[in-house]
């Protein structure tokens, strides 16, 4: 993405401007910026600055009575019976945004409206989300201008993984919160009134049926391809005296003046693998026992499996007003009796009488 | 003096001789004269101020002048015989009596069992990887990954506490003496080990960095790979090495009164740091692993304000995931239950010395 680059220039301006001696001048490495159509669509690598999850393992030799007692004192140590440290709990207003999920994919299945449609659903699953940080507006880095108005931000995690086997660096992470070390962060930007303690769970009560999603996700990997796959060539016939092009991309110049390839031309290439946001998803239905969430459509970025980021929507018709939003900062399900089972108006449940038509 | 048989003795050895006497004479009163002129300069009632490295040095200096002693004492090398029973195969060591250690029988026998073998067993009883032999006996070796290594275990627990001291008597600013005072025996149920030192100052709370250079200086220690270098002393010269620690000038006639001899006891040497102390060390400061200093108590005596430092520590080549490392850090950082030292000023009938 374009944006940590312009943060890595600014930053090492700043450098410039310090330093008085044009020996150390020379010094410093100057990050290029170059056009969107050359910037890196995908990291194969993660950042630096990202602790390593797991450490590499190795034979401790532990007796077995020793595996039970670590086993305890791992269930003892998050399974605390008291409640959690509740901070003050904002109120929704007017442009008051609140933080999202972390799901994974777990499937599509079709489902029925009452009048009889069809409709394809994504299954997603929240699993062991928590609230592991919130981070002050003061604190956030979002570049020189403020453009945004005053967020803050909450790091959610998702999945439980074994204290064991991840690295001391990615542990301390967590050991503030007092929370398990998670398989996946993620950071949501929030108004401050929508703020949460660390350690607070969120589940999939979190959104409710008939408002509507924005997803986003990591698309699936679908490796070099062709144009025709790529890009939506037509490609060439079959017959009829084609010589060797029938999936080829043909032309590439434009000729004249220009007389070059131009930046950009579509070609075969590395496909797949990248962050998409799919926007105004309808939830259809949730189950609060398993924590599901079924979405419309079959669309949703990514492979079964795959985790997903899930926001309220930010598309204009979708917005939420003073009647209709959903329980604000998050549905408190330790706290409240909340139905196993809850469906959108429009939707069929399956326990009802089947749908019936009218021969006419 | 000692005529080495088979040695035909030099005309001029009597000359040498009585040269180096008159040397060494020479020298004494040298020094006897600069401590006067220091008296003379400064006042007859000045003294001067103690610092933990100036005593350290003389204790060792001492150590060593007793085992150049020691070992002059023997003219004769004779021979015993060591029955070894163990890895690769049960064989007969001819020794030297009174100067070959169970590491120098080791030496003989195998890499492995010179760098693994933590304590030996002669004739049934546990014995200190370095210290001499005296008869024929059967030996045996004691490593960490037996199927009971009770002693090796206690022997480890022990030493740590020494090297503990070790650290404590050199990490502290010269204007401070630090005197050492005991450890309680070593209890492996209690989670951790122990010293108990007077720092002469009223309170110390020791934060997160300070507790993590004490660590380091024991991983220091342990890299540094020293032997600890076993010496069996008369009670005087216990008493001469440590006049200048109020604790253990207590402590050294109790021991000495409860050992088989009835007036010696048994001194460590690491580096250059001495230790007073009775039960079997392991071989060497390199067996310690991972180790961590984990928490200074406070304790109230009668006299004193002494410190109890705990720590926790596993042999090396031990391998553990930090979580469950810090489950046994956790656990360490509770008050150690092993028995407070004695009050210096009680009168009460002393049963057991408070440093084994």
């Amino acid at each position: 993405m374009a944006l940590p680059k312009l943060q890595c220039i600014t930053h090492a301006l700043k450098n410039l401007s310090l330093l008085s001696h044009p020996d150390q001048r020379a010094l410093v490495c100057v990050n290029q910026v170059r056009a969107m159509s050359r910037v890196k669509r995908r990291h194969t690598v993660p950042p630096f600055w990202l602790p390593k999850t797991t450490r590499t393992m190795y034979p401790e030799h532990m007796t077995p009575e020793n595996e039970v007692f670590l086993k305890d004192v791992i269930e003892e140590k998050y399974s605390s019976p008291l409640k959690t440290e509740c901070w003050e709990r904002g109120t929704w207003a007017k442009n008051s945004m609140r933080c999202g999920l972390i799901g994974r994919k777990i499937g599509i299945y079709p489902m029925w409206t009452k009048d009889g449609t069809r409709l394809l659903t994504t299954l997603l699953q929240v699993s062991d989300n928590q609230v592991i940080k919130y981070i002050k507006p003061e604190d956030i880095v979002q570049g020189k201008r403020k453009r945004y108005r005053e967020l803050g931000a909450l790091v959610i995690g998702a999945d439980h993984i074994d204290p064991r086997i991840v690295t001391k660096e990615y542990y301390s992470v967590f050991s503030e919160a007092g929370v398990m070390p998670k398989k996946k962060m993620s950071k949501f930007l929030i108004t401050p009134n929508a703020k949460l303690s660390p350690g607070t769970p969120l589940y999939a009560s979190h959104f409710q049926p008939g408002h509507y999603v924005d997803i986003a996700g990591i698309t699936i990997d679908r490796g070099f391809q062709g144009v025709m796959k790529r890009w939506g060539f037509k490609g060439m016939p079959a017959s009829h005296g084609v010589t060797k092009s029938h999936r080829r991309g043909g032309n590439i110049g434009s000729g004249g003046d220009k007389a070059r390839v131009l930046l950009g031309t579509k070609m075969p290439g590395h496909m797949g693998r990248e962050r998409r946001i799919l926007r105004g998803l309808k939830v259809w239905r949730i189950n609060t026992q398993h924590n599901v969430i079924w979405v419309h459509g079959p669309a949703v970025p990514g492979g079964v499996g795959s985790y997903v980021y899930i926001y309220d929507s930010v598309l204009p018709d979708h917005r939420h007003t003073q009647e209709n939003h959903p329980p604000f900062p998050t549905c408190f399900q330790d706290e409240e009796e909340v139905e196993e089972e809850l469906y959108d108006q429009e939707l069929h449940t399956f326990r009802e009488p089947s749908v019936q038509f009218v021969e006419k | 003096m000692a005529n080495l048989s088979g040695r035909r003795q030099s005309p001029l050895y009597h000359v040498i001789y009585i040269e180096r006497e008159r040397e060494r004479e020479r020298e004494r009163e040298r020094e006897h004269r600069i401590i006067l002129q220091e008296v003379q300069m400064k006042g007859p009632y000045h003294k001067k101020a103690l610092t933990n490295t100036a005593v350290k040095q003389k204790r060792s200096q001492l150590f060593t002048q007793e085992a150049q002693r020691q070992a002059a004492l023997i003219t004769d090398i004779e021979k015993i015989e060591v029955q070894y029973d163990g890895q690769p195969e049960n064989c007969t060591l001819i020794m030297n009596k009174g100067m070959s250690t169970p590491y120098n029988c080791a030496q003989h026998i195998n890499q492995m069992m010179m760098e693994r073998s933590v304590l030996a067993e002669v004739d049934g009883q546990v014995w200190d990887m370095h210290r001499p032999l005296e008869d024929n006996c059967t030996l045996r070796f004691l490593h960490f990954r037996q199927s009971d290594p009770y002693y090796a275990n206690k022997a480890f627990w022990r030493s740590a506490s020494v090297m503990l001291g070790a650290v404590l008597e050199s990490s502290f600013k010269d204007n401070l003496y630090v005197e050492l005072c005991s450890y309680p025996s070593p209890n492996v149920r209690s989670g951790s080990f122990v010293y108990d030192v007077d720092l002469k100052i009223p309170e110390w709370e020791p934060s997160k960095e300070e507790l993590r250079t004490l660590s380091g200086e024991m991983v220091k220690l342990s890299l540094a790979a020293h032997r600890f270098e076993r010496l069996e002393v008369d009670a005087s010269v216990a008493l001469k090495m440590f006049a200048d620690n109020r604790f253990k000038t207590q402590q050294i006639p109790q021991m000495a009164a409860q050992s088989t001899s009835g007036n010696t006891v048994v001194v460590y040497r690491i580096g250059d740091f001495v230790e007073v102390s009775r039960g079997p060390m392991m071989a060497g400061t390199s067996h310690l692993g991972k180790v961590s200093i984990v928490a200074v108590h406070p304790i109230e005596t009668n006299e004193a304000q002494l410190f109890r430092v705990q720590g926790v520590a596993l042999p090396r080549g031990f391998l553990l995931n930090h979580f469950a490392y810090g489950v046994l850090e956790k656990r360490a950082q509770q008050m150690n239950s092993g028995r407070l030292p004695l009050n210096i000023s009680s009168t009460e009938p002393q049963t057991q010395a408070s440093t084994l």
